[in-house]
């Protein structure tokens, strides 16, 4: 297959999913004897087009104009979809997180093409492959195969690897179709700056559940965390609440993560939130209750009321 | 203004895997209870919250056959005027071919806008407004938890909660919305309403009449559960034990 892997920005920075999208671009071309090609969309590139050229990639497409500067979907779908025409992609990948979220469905019918959604990994399909992907809140996988000549994936991050390095390809700029257009603007974007890692790859999470009884907890919480160097995540609960941005809901509808340490606090374990620490290197759960699920898919557990062990565990750490 | 708003029946969130899957394959199982996705009742509980600003046409279109009314009527009762149902025949329908046929219905209605749920609880694709909203020429806005409109209506500024927090943008309508968690909390339909809902009119179409090519983009392969994690989980007695636990294991 031809593919082009669809670089993802973050406030200006690359965004760490890329790794996984160029990784699977990387495993299927290797499956499917192709070769892989990068864009980057966005406004003053020149810095980070060195971060991403490092893969092996044949081409490295740069598509640069002031109109790209904050992502919005129809700009950026049109872009992608006059690059795959003009050079004749046959599957486009992602990284999944919310950016692609948006716009790769929308890619997807505009190239009349299949999509898969945060593919895990791809499956010998009958001379062809297939691609496994989990659903029902993580609770099972479904194997789901493309018929179209192009391929439209998004590839999970917590089940993918690191890329493998090679040499650079050329940087090349493409003139994006298209113009200014005000049918979206993009005004503002509201933001809680915490100063700890990003929760998206951070190697210590510490995940707050209903359990801490009230946002005022989450200040020691906060301790914690940083006596650890750890982001913090939570379940939906806590976000519903109105103690917590959304951005650090982990699960079904949120992210999902793979940190080395989970550190589960106050958390029953709900399917909706296991869904999004499957790929945790080790669980640890404190919780009151004995028979909370939590403990079901925890490394390590202890039967305690929280507001005891946390102060503890800070004074320890 | 009038209003789209989509509904899926999907099966109850926790339905045993096992069950869920066996169901999906066709095979007879316990009974798989069916609910009205979560995030749909948001779409739904927004256009009612709407009529302030002259939402005055709540119209739910469903993909869905005879069996899953009862998920359908409940959304109905939450207070919209009346429902147009699409008869998949039996068929597994993917995101493209659902899209497809949403478009049909747009194009009849013209409404407003559209306002979906940002995804399936059975699938979590969350595809079908993107390419909806691609198939329409429309603009966008996904993962909405915000939403106010300009005083001549022909705008409405969205709040979309992405990974880098909430990303404020204004949207030209007709548009495409998809709605998370936070915009509201869904009522429930009263037993009145229930039984009012009853009265809604219905619009019926079967799928193979909507002139959409009959065969998927993509199908369903099989299935399989993901492996547990393994081995069981080491209980400690208390924070100092917990403390050298972690250490011996280099996480701490």
């Amino acid at each position: 297959m031809k593919i082009l892997v669809v670089a993802e920005m973050q406030l200006g920075k690359l965004k760490p999913s890329n790794g996984a999208a160029v990784r699977f671009a990387q495993d299927l071309a290797a499956k499917t004897g192709g070769s892989f090609d990068i864009v980057l969309i966005g406004h003053g590139l020149a810095d980070l087009a060195a971060g991403l050229n490092k893969y092996g990639a044949g081409a490295l497409h740069v598509i640069d104009a002031p109109r790209f500067e904050n992502y919005l979907p129809g700009s950026f779908c049109a872009a992608v979809v006059g690059l795959v025409q003009a050079e004749g992609y046959t599957a486009v990948i992602g990284g999944e997180a919310t950016t692609s979220r948006d716009i790769f469905p929308r890619i997807a019918g505009a190239l009349g093409a299949g999509m898969c959604k945060g593919v895990s990994a791809i499956v010998d399909a009958g001379g062809g492959v297939a691609y496994q992907r989990a659903v029902f809140s993580g609770m099972a996988l479904r194997t789901e195969r493309i018929h179209t000549p192009i391929h439209v994936l998004t590839v999970d991050p917590t089940a993918v690897g690191e890329p493998a390095e090679g040499p650079a390809g050329a940087v090349k700029a493409f003139a994006a179709p298209g113009g200014d257009d005000d049918s979206v603007k993009f005004v503002e974007r509201r933001r809680a700056e915490s100063g700890r890692p990003d929760l998206a790859v951070a190697e210590r999470v510490v995940g707050a559940g209903r359990g801490i009884k009230s946002a005022d907890y989450l200040e020691t919480i906060g301790t914690l965390a940083d006596k650890l160097g750890a982001a913090i995540g939570s379940t939906r609960a806590v976000v519903d609440a109105g103690w917590l941005p959304n951005e650090f809901q982990v699960g079904q509808t949120g992210k999902a993560i793979a940190p080395k340490l989970y550190l589960a606090i106050g958390i029953s374990g709900a399917v909706q939130h296991s869904a999004g620490i499957r790929g945790a290197k080790t669980i640890v759960a404190i919780n009151k209750d004995p028979e909370a699920p939590i403990f079901k898919i925890a490394d390590v557990g202890i039967v305690a009321d929280l507001f005891d062990v946390v102060p503890k565990l800070i004074e320890k750490i | 203004m009038k209003v789209l708003v989509t509904v899926k029946p999907v099966a109850d969130p926790n339905t045993p895997p096992a069950a869920w899957i066996a169901a999906q394959q066709g095979k007879p199982t316990g009974e798989v209870n069916h609910v009205a996705n979560y995030f749909d009742l948001i779409a739904v509980e927004q256009a009612i919250r709407l009529k302030d600003v002259g939402v005055d046409d709540i119209c739910i279109v469903s993909i869905t056959g005879d069996d899953k009314m009862a998920q359908v009527r409940s959304a109905i009762a939450m207070g919209a005027n009346r429902a147009i149902l699409i008869d998949p025949e039996g068929k597994a329908l993917e995101w493209h071919q659902i899209a497809a046929a949403l478009k049909h219905v747009v194009e009849q209605e013209q409404p407003a806008f559209v306002l979906m749920g940002k995804q399936a609880t059975d699938d979590d694709a969350s595809q079908v407004g993107s390419i909806l909203a691609g198939m329409l020429g429309w603009p966008q806005a996904t993962f909405v938890s915000e939403m106010e409109f300009n005083a001549d209506r022909t705008r409405v500024k969205v709040g979309r909660e992405t990974d880098e927090g909430v990303e404020v943008l204004d949207v030209k309508l007709p548009a495409v919305i998809t709605c998370d968690l936070r915009l509201n909390e869904p009522r429930y339909a009263t037993l009145p309403n229930l039984i009012k809902s009853k009265k809604a009119p219905l619009e019926r179409f079967k799928f193979s009449e909507l002139g959409i090519a009959a065969d998927p983009q993509v199908t369903v392969e099989g299935f399989a559960l993901p492996a547990g994690r393994s081995g069981e989980c080491r209980m400690v007695k208390d924070a100092d034990e917990l403390v050298g636990v972690l250490k011996e294991m280099k996480l701490v």
